[in-house]
């Protein structure tokens, strides 16, 4: 089940070294929650016009929010920020180091809201301070599985405990392709509506292969072997084999694993003995490619055995041999 | 499907050793066995997934169990938690 954000603390935001705050004013309201995941600009809001503004989003000032400001009458200044500020907004950053009026802080103080200044340009920024929110605040899923890198693609291995995940997934990290997460993966939806996987900080680079106890995929393989995220392109179930199960024997059927509001293709792989699953999934993620850019084996062998039998039943492609 | 509330009870909470012993006994079961702690859903018989918890004592996480042997499970795990992981006197 997706969990629901419900909001950030600023002290959380403020301890971000992408945004570079420097400082802080009214600090004692830094457990005020920033609940929506997108910042503001007040724009006209400085003006009166507060209808758009909402509570929960936090705020960024740049030079034309300060010099509207600094441009006005003082009684005017006084009535603007009253109005602004009584809004109850979670906090506000101000860029480029600009310098906070200490009215403006007396005000903000009056409505418990802090002042954060950055030494960023406004447009990075609100860029970087967007894209973390937008994280923080998208769709999380776990997802039993192994999350791997095989040929540029995300691959989670799913099954159920003790068919061979963790095995099958050392093997193909020692035919040289990436570990991302093992047994536990964490997924979110990124601006572009992609699912990217992630280990959880605690077991990252972490495998568990049963007789060996766990290891670190890091320290024994190297850098290359493990990858920090991966956007998933495929799920591959393992499962027992059953005698009394249809498998795909000709490649045509297409299933989906949902998940998020997405369909990713899934292919089921039965586990039996002698079957080296790490070379069927390596050649499963080929065809996987090979059917992405258009080919279907199974429509040119029709094609195929349908051309044989016209030249069978046609006497004149006979004569014509 | 069966659930039932467990405080940890050992020092050092659901650390490796711990969720060893944890996955080890859960493993024994054919029931399917969740740990749920901070709405965080882990399978019980996945060592590295309970690792991902970081529960620590005093921590109340719940147990849930489902098919044949459920109940046998629940029992059986609920023990572990309460004889603190057999690593304290």
């Amino acid at each position: 089940m997706p969990k629901e954000i419900k909001g950030i603390q600023l002290g959380q935001i403020k301890e971000l070294s992408q945004l570079k705050i420097v400082r802080i004013f009214n600090e004692k309201w830094i457990h005020n929650l920033v609940s929506h995941p997108r910042p503001q600009r007040p724009g006209l809001g400085l003006t009166g016009y507060l209808k758009h503004l909402q509570a929960g989003r936090i705020q960024v000032f740049g030079k034309t929010e300060v010099g509207y400001l600094h441009n006005l009458k003082d009684e005017d200044r006084s009535r603007c920020l009253k109005n602004y500020f009584s809004l109850k907004l979670p906090g506000i950053i101000i860029s480029e180091n600009i310098k906070a009026e200490s009215d403006w802080i007396a005000m903000a103080a009056r409505y418990s809201t802090p002042i954060l200044i950055s030494e960023l340009h406004t447009a990075p920024l609100i860029s970087r301070l967007s894209a973390f929110l937008y994280q923080y605040f998208s769709k999380k899923i776990k997802m039993n599985g192994v999350l791997m890198d095989i040929m540029g693609q995300g691959v989670l291995i799913t099954g159920s405990s003790g068919i061979g995940k963790s095995e099958t997934a050392l093997e193909l990290v020692n035919k040289g392709y990436q570990l991302i997460a093992d047994d536990v993966a964490e997924f979110y939806l990124d601006s572009n509506d992609d699912l990217i996987g992630r280990s959880n900080e605690i077991i990252k680079n972490l495998m568990e292969v049963r007789g060996l106890g766990i290891i670190n995929i890091n320290d024994i393989f190297g850098t290359s072997a493990v990858l920090e995220e991966k956007k998933l392109n495929l799920v591959i179930n393992l499962e027992k084999w059953d005698a009394k199960k249809k498998y795909d024997r000709l490649g045509e059927d297409t299933q989906y694993f949902k998940i998020l509001g997405l369909e990713l293709p899934l292919i089921s792989l039965p586990v039996g003995p002698g079957r080296n699953l790490s070379t069927i999934i390596e050649v499963a993620v080929r065809n996987f490619l090979a059917k992405k850019s258009g080919k279907k084996t199974y429509l040119e062998l029709n094609k195929e055995s349908a051309l044989q039998q016209d030249e069978l039943s046609d006497p004149q492609a006979e004569v014509s041999k | 499907m069966i659930e039932k509330t467990q405080v940890i009870h050992n020092k050092l909470g659901l650390h490796a050793r711990a969720a060893a012993k944890l996955s080890h006994l859960a493993n024994m079961f054919t029931a399917d066995i969740f740990l749920i702690y901070n709405e965080d859903k882990v399978n019980a018989k996945s060592l590295l997934g309970i690792l991902t918890l970081a529960a620590s004592v005093g921590n109340e996480i719940i147990l849930q169990a489902s098919g044949g042997d459920e109940q046998e499970a629940l029992a059986a795990i609920s023990d572990l938690f309460n004889r603190k992981f057999d690593e304290e006197s």
